[in-house]
């Protein structure tokens, strides 16, 4: 199994990158790939030297974190583009930041999209400048991706009702309780199982 | 070859002159047996074939906070739709148009790992600064398209400068082509035309044509018209263009009364009547990458007298298609205006010769190859 993690950013200490290494790690003891594409803030990160981790700089000052995302994700793009869809079987966004990568790469490269959402719009609160169109790509996301991951009932019931997605295709995985690595594996598994498929040969 | 062209009006939906840019130069690319297909903006998911073009039509958001999130919104949307595309078919390159695309263009590059074409029709410092961070980020994504881009294409001689120091575009990357007249379009036009719905059987029309925006030069035109009425009072102006038209039209009316004319908006029948009608256009632009207005009316066989500026350097050659005007300058634009209302023959001798200039040097057909063959270049390097 190889695996493509995108992320917003890497680091130590932060809780979606914790995430991330988490679940990277595990797989990499049980014989997987994994590549992590981020964006490079330039801050310390520490994983297991069998992770694959790219972080790229991204040349673009935007106004506000919804349009530097965007381009963001641009760059995320071409670093999944040069590594090649033989280096991938899955693609695991995270977060409506990495949604635009997420789904196009998978589109383009026929890869199932894992989409972990951490949280969402409704539940930060709404009050932002851009939380309309945030929202609308969380929506975008979730109707996208194949299936949807949360780490808790109360995000899960956020994207069932604010994001309108189908019961079946949401699954919280707490990060606290044991064999959560193995779960997400496991869902990782299916998905390809299922890519390869010749129903969906179409 | 197959180019994928990004741009976010295409008519007939069109707010500037990219829609009117792109069609021209995607149908004539068609003529000439290439294979042009335009991704663009649509209120509604649409598929139309037009003159030998296959335009897909994508809806963007209602929820954008402003135009630049509107327009990386509608950047992820197009991608999914050229990815989708892609499975069926293959396109050589993307060709982007202004800032608004970038974000479109630079997804489905690295996405599908294709070449990218950026052509450059005006900038945001040029248009109106880059005081604000807003502004500040429109620059550095138009910053971010000619860093992205194999190639990038100007639409004015002296513009292409500005673009080179502006956003350090290295020598070998940087294309001057001008904009190009559907000289048919002006030719088969013979709408009637009721002229008395401007002007007065016995006032000759001055036309102006574009936005009312500082940017247009529309007040230096209106603080120049006591002085034209003066000497020639059968002199009429009719100010065409949407923008801060009320604005305007107060000063002006405060200036020369009944002598000017806001129509508000003209159709394309009415403004090309009005082109063929008029005895010159005033194009009294402070700054203007290209400048569409002098190539139309000389299409009409129309002279233009406009600002020493920009692309008018190159579309306006003084007392042989028209007459320059130093930019920001009333007297100087009121001294013109009147030299060619004084001397009508002469005029319309500039107006011919503007004619033959636009037959000779700004035809689609050379536009287009001259394009076609920058893609060459993209492609092979």
């Amino acid at each position: 199994m190889k695996v493509l993690i995108l992320s917003k950013e890497f680091r130590d200490g932060e809780g979606v990158s914790e995430y991330c290494k988490n679940i990277a790690e595990h797989l990499v003891e049980k014989g997987n790939e994994v590549t992590i594409l981020s964006f490079d803030d330039g801050s310390y990160y520490s994983t297991r030297k069998e992770v694959e981790v790219r972080r790229v700089p991204v040349p673009f000052e935007g106004d506000n974190i919804y349009n530097w995302s965007m381009i963001l994700n641009n760059e995320l793009k071409r670093q999944a583009a040069e590594l090649g869809e033989e280096k991938f079987d899955i693609v695991h966004a995270n977060d409506w930041t990495t949604v635009p990568g997420g789904v196009t790469l998978a589109k383009h490269f026929n890869k199932p999209l894992l989409l972990t959402v951490h949280s969402t719009e409704n539940e930060r609160g709404f009050n932002e400048d851009h939380s309309e169109i945030i929202s609308e790509l969380e929506w975008q996301g979730v109707y996208d991706a194949d299936k949807i991951l949360t780490t808790n009932e109360g995000t899960k019931n956020s994207v069932l009702f604010d994001l309108d997605a189908p019961d079946e295709k949401v699954e919280v995985i707490d990060p606290y309780t044991e064999n959560w690595r193995e779960r997400v594996l496991k869902n990782y598994q299916n998905l390809v199982k299922q890519q390869k498929a010749p129903v969906n040969q179409a | 070859m197959k180019p994928l062209f990004i741009t976010w009006e295409y008519p007939p939906i069109k707010a500037g002159g990219i829609a009117a840019h792109c069609e021209d130069l995607a149908t004539t690319m068609a003529d000439q047996g290439h294979e042009p297909i335009v991704l663009t903006y649509g209120p509604e998911k649409e598929t139309e074939y037009r003159d030998g073009v296959e335009i897909h039509r994508i809806p963007s958001t209602n929820n954008a906070e402003n135009t630049l999130a509107w327009a990386m919104h509608l950047g992820h949307q197009i991608e999914k739709k050229a990815i989708q595309l892609y499975k069926q078919k293959d396109f050589d390159l993307v060709h982007a148009h202004d800032w608004m695309t970038v974000s479109a263009a630079t997804g489905i590059k690295n996405t599908l790992s294709l070449p990218m074409v950026f052509t450059v029709h005006s900038t945001q410092k040029g248009r109106d600064g880059i005081d604000s961070q807003y502004q500040r980020t429109i620059h550095n994504l138009e910053w971010y398209g000619t860093y992205e881009a194999d190639q990038v294409i100007t639409v004015g001689r002296e513009f292409s400068e500005e673009v080179k120091h502006t956003f350090e575009v290295p020598d070998g990357k940087l294309n001057y082509i001008p904009n190009g007249v559907n000289l048919e379009k002006f030719d088969q036009h013979n709408a009637s035309f009721n002229k008395n719905n401007y002007a007065l059987d016995w006032e000759e029309i001055i036309l102006f044509v574009g936005r009312m925006y500082p940017q247009k030069g529309p007040g230096h035109l209106i603080e120049a018209m006591p002085e034209i009425i003066d000497q020639n009072p059968h002199a009429k102006f009719i100010m065409c263009g949407s923008g801060a038209t009320e604005h305007y039209k107060n000063i002006a009316k405060n200036h020369v009364g009944d002598k000017v004319y806001f129509p508000g908006y003209v159709s394309d029948k009415d403004l090309l009547s009005l082109m063929k009608n008029a005895r010159m256009t005033v194009a009294p632009s402070v700054y203007e990458p290209f400048g569409i207005v002098p190539l139309e009316a000389a299409a009409c066989e129309t002279a233009t007298v406009g600002s020493y500026t920009g692309g008018m350097k190159d579309t306006i050659i003084h007392e042989y298609t028209g007459l320059h005007t130093y930019p920001e300058d009333s007297n100087s634009i009121s001294y013109q205006v009147n030299r060619a209302l004084d001397d009508p023959g002469w005029t319309e001798w500039l107006g011919d010769n503007a004619r033959e200039r636009v037959e000779d040097n700004f035809r689609w057909e050379q536009i287009s190859a001259w394009t076609t063959g920058v893609y060459k270049k993209t492609i092979t390097n």
